[in-house]
Order: structure tokens, then sequence, then C-alpha cells
């Protein structure tokens, strides 16, 4: 029976519940996608760093290939010798200027004296010394050089650090946009329904009661936008995830995106954050505005 | 003591003030008639009472506290003492008459069960009990009226006010509600009744005062008609 419902006490007419959930909704899926940005910006940089710190590569130098084909089974030796070395790649003087052909033409890097490659591969869990190993490879000669990606490892943190910087700004700015949107949506409530407001006051409403009324009302508008949101957002990300692996990009540039509980974790937070910030946002505004108005 | 108004005046922003001078005191278990012409200040004397303008003059005291420049949090308790029947009903369109009915005990926090049958009492009383679903719009002014006073007096209050209470309804009705107004005021409420009905103020023989031209004149009782009894 509708006499012992429990209606709202401030009517749904004038504070745009059907708009407010849509731009809601919005603002929702959009959060998600760049939290899921920060979310696969780090995995992706933990990933390459990850690679970056267990391999490194020797460049073994010499006048002419005699010297290099000595000094490269001398540093084979200190590799084999070396615990933590899982895998090791030789590239010989004339496999690397192959490497040069498409550039200098065929034939034309053989006279280049190319030095030869060694490409590691170290055991994750073994700690290798790599600054002793690479002392003790400078022991054999100044020209044989080990590369531990220095340079790259620490470009692509930088890159990996200001990409998760600014997916955190989109997602704070997002944050604040949904915040202004409660703001504006509470103080058109109110405006719309000032005889009920001063009705309530008159019957012995405070302040607290009422914007515990709009409080209420915000957070299942807001909940049920934010929830349609991260469904959106979920199924674009699945999309991006088939492309993705579709294009082979999984393992090479990007690290596969899985919508596993790993992402979908933080998503879920998403919908609360929103709830939370519109539920207050709507709050603090009705208790100003009582107070500047009533 | 109820109300207590010392030298009141009241101006809004634009134009003279609408009651000057204002002195009256309302004791516990009084009833008053306020008359007057229309414009004489009837309206905005009770919206002072009930809290919904602040005087700009003088001092105002309500059930024992200063409340010419109160803080506002101290004012719900304070309204909920009071019941009001609005001249113009007030009625929240979206709500049902039941619902209407129980709001100042819902804004009260008071719980379902415990109001659900004093609410019904109360509808049924009025001879609303077959409409208590009906939304206000569905309702005949007569109607509404009955609805408003049923929710001025659902939470029992120490001091009734009513506007014009019998402004649309037949004159049975009417006699019906003052006399419920009387009963109340026995039981220990304090009554204010603005009304234009000379014949209804006769009838009872309570105090009455007069508004006219912002200021207040207390006269002496009028003697019963006995057409009420």
């Amino acid at each position: 029976m509708r006499r012992f419902s429990r209606a709202p006490l401030l009517p749904e007419a004038g504070q745009g519940g059907a708009p407010l959930t849509a731009v809601i909704a919005v603002i929702s899926s959009l959060a998600c996608l760049a939290l899921a940005a920060f979310i696969l910006i780090a995995s992706a940089s933990n990933a390459w760093t990850d690679e970056l710190k267990s391999s490194f590569t020797i460049q073994v130098k010499g006048v002419d290939a005699e010297e290099i084909g000595e000094r490269l089974k001398s540093a084979q030796e200190i590799l084999s010798s070396t615990p933590g070395v899982e895998n090791i790649k030789v590239v010989e003087s004339k496999d690397a200027a192959k490497l040069l052909e498409p550039w200098l033409g065929k034939g034309n890097a053989d006279a280049l004296n190319v030095p030869a490659l060694i490409e590691v591969k170290l055991n994750k869990e073994a700690q290798t010394d790599v600054a002793a190993l690479s002392e003790r490879l400078q022991s054999i000669s100044p020209g044989v050089i080990l590369d531990d990606h220095g340079g790259w490892n620490d470009r692509l943190a930088d890159a990996a650090r200001s990409g998760q910087a600014l997916a955190f700004a989109v997602f704070a700015l997002i944050m604040g946009a949904a915040c202004a949107i409660s703001i504006f949506a509470a103080r058109a409530g109110l405006s719309a329904n000032q005889e009920v407001v001063s009705l309530l006051h008159l019957v012995g409403a405070t302040d607290d009661f009422i914007a515990r009324e709009v409080q209420r009302r915000f957070t299942v508008i807001g909940l049920r936008g934010s929830m349609l949101g991260l469904l959106a957002a979920t199924f674009l990300l699945t999309l991006f995830s088939f492309a993705t692996r579709a294009r082979g990009g999984e393992g090479f540039f990007l690290p596969g995106l899985t919508i596993g509980p790993e992402l979908l974790i933080p998503l879920l937070s998403v919908p609360f954050a929103i709830c939370l910030v519109t539920a207050i946002a709507a709050r603090l505004t009705v208790l100003r505005t009582l107070r500047e108005t009533y | 003591m109820i109300v207590r108004f010392d030298n009141v005046g009241l101006a809004y922003e634009i134009g003279a003030e609408s009651l000057k001078d204002v002195r009256f005191t309302l004791n516990e278990g009084e009833f008053r008639f306020l008359t007057g012409p229309s414009g004489a200040g009837k309206t905005t004397f009770l919206k002072l009472i009930y809290l919904a303008l602040r005087p700009t003059r003088g001092r105002m005291t309500l059930f024992g506290q200063d409340v010419t420049d109160a803080e506002r949090d101290m004012l719900p308790p304070l309204r909920r003492r009071i019941g009001v029947v609005f001249q113009e009903f007030r009625l929240l369109d979206h709500l049902t008459a039941f619902e209407n009915v129980a709001l100042p005990m819902k804004v009260a926090g008071v719980n379902q069960q415990q109001y659900r049958e004093d609410v019904r009492e109360l509808l049924n009383w009025v001879g609303l009990g077959s409409r208590m679903d009906a939304l206000p719009q569905t309702l005949s002014g007569g109607e509404k009226q009955r609805v408003a006073l049923a929710r001025a007096l659902v939470s029992k209050p120490d001091l009734i006010l009513a506007d014009e209470p019998t402004g649309n309804v037949d004159p049975q009705m009417g006699e019906k509600i003052m006399k419920l107004f009387v009963e109340l005021n026995k039981l220990g409420a304090a009554v204010i009744v603005a009304t234009h009905d000379l014949q209804l103020v006769q009838a009872l023989g309570k105090r009455t005062m007069r508004l006219d031209g912002g200021r207040l004149y207390e006269d002496p009782p009028m003697r019963a008609s006995g057409r009420m009894r």
C-alpha cells in the first residue's frame, strides 16, 4: 500500500534524476578508463623494467676478427662461471654485420670490423652482481663493454611515471567534475523544491534532516549512474583487450590487458568513490544553501 | 508562558511595517481568536509565532525562550511544538494524504509503527478514512483543509495556530473543527485561530484580538451565543 511506503520527501521532479544519472554514468566510465590507464601503465612499466633488468648486452670490440674471437671466448668463460647467468646468445661479428645490411647494403659491413655481441639473460631470483661482472669483463680488455640498459630503463621509468601522473590527473579532474555536477544539481534541486523545503522547516525539520534526504537521493543516483559507467568502461576495456591481442601487441609493447581481479577490484572502487563524492558534495551544498537562503 | 511579544515590529525589505508595537502574551491553555480585515497582518502575526519570520524590532519569547535573534539550530524543536493549519493548506503534492499527515512525525524521527494508528485515526475523524492514499491534487478544497488540519494536530502540539481553518469547509465541518480546537484547548493546548467568521467567534465566546493597520487590539471576551453548544 502506498500509504506505508517510504516515499522520498523531496520529489523527483526538478532534480533531473535521469539526466543526472546519465551524466554520472559518463563521468564514472571516464574515471574507470583513467584508472585502468594508470594500472595498465604501471603494469607495462614493471614488465618493461623487469625485462631490462634481467638482461644485458656485452659488446666485444677488437682490432680484427681474431682478437674479437679471443676476447669473445674469454668473456664466455667469465659468464659461464658467473652465478645467475641463465642463458647467453652470441652474435658473432659476421652475424652482427648481417644485421647492418639493410642500411649499408650487402657485403659492405664486412669491412667495418663490427663488434661481436653477447645477449645475456639472468635468472631474476639470483641477484647477480652486474657491476662486479662488468669489472671482470673489463679486465679482459677495455674493448669488452657491458651495457645493462640502464639508460633505457631510466627513460622508460620516467615515461611511465609521466603517463601515470597524467592518468591520475585526468582521474582527479573527473572526480572534480563529479563534485561540481553534484553541487549544481543539489542547488537546482533545492531551488525547484523551495516550497517543500520551506514546509519541512516549518514542521520542525532540521537542516541536517533535509540534507540527509538530499544526500540519500544523490547516493542512489550516484550508485546507479556509476555502476552503469563501470559496466560501460568494462565493456570498452574488454574490446581494447581483444583488439590488443588480435594485433599481437600482447607481450611485445603492451603487457596483455587482462580483465582480472587486479584490474576489476580497483575499478569497483570507482562507483563507490563517485557515490561518496556526489553525496558529500550534495550534502555540504544543501547545508550551505539552507543557511544562506532559508 | 507560551508566547510573548514586547513591542514587536515587523517590516519586510520594502515598505512600511506590517506589524507595529505589538504587545501580546499567550499563556498555557489559552484560546484566542484573531480577527481583522484582509491585509491587517493576521497571517504575518501567525508567521512570527510559527517562526517563519523574525521580528525586525522588539523582543519575542516562545515557550519561555527568547527567539528574537535565536540561532537557527534552536528553532526546529520549538517548531515541533506548534501545529499550524495554513490558509493555503501547503500540502506536498507528491505525498499521499496519509504521508502528508504523517510528515511532522517523520521529521521528528518517530517510528512509523508508533504514529500509523494516530494518523489513521485522525484521518478517519476528519472524514477522510477512505482517501488516505489520495494525492492532494485529487482532493477537493475542503478535503485538503481537513488533511492540513490533521497534519497540524498529529504531533499533539502545545500550541495550535490556525489561519482561516474553516474557510474551505461546509458549516457543519467548520463547527466540528472548531469544537475540536476547543477540546484540544481543554486538554491543555493553547490555540490561536485567525478568522473572518465573526459568528463563529461569537458562538464560542473566547477572547478575541483584532489586528488593524498592523496594530493589535485586545477586545474583551465575547459572550457565547450558544449556537455551538
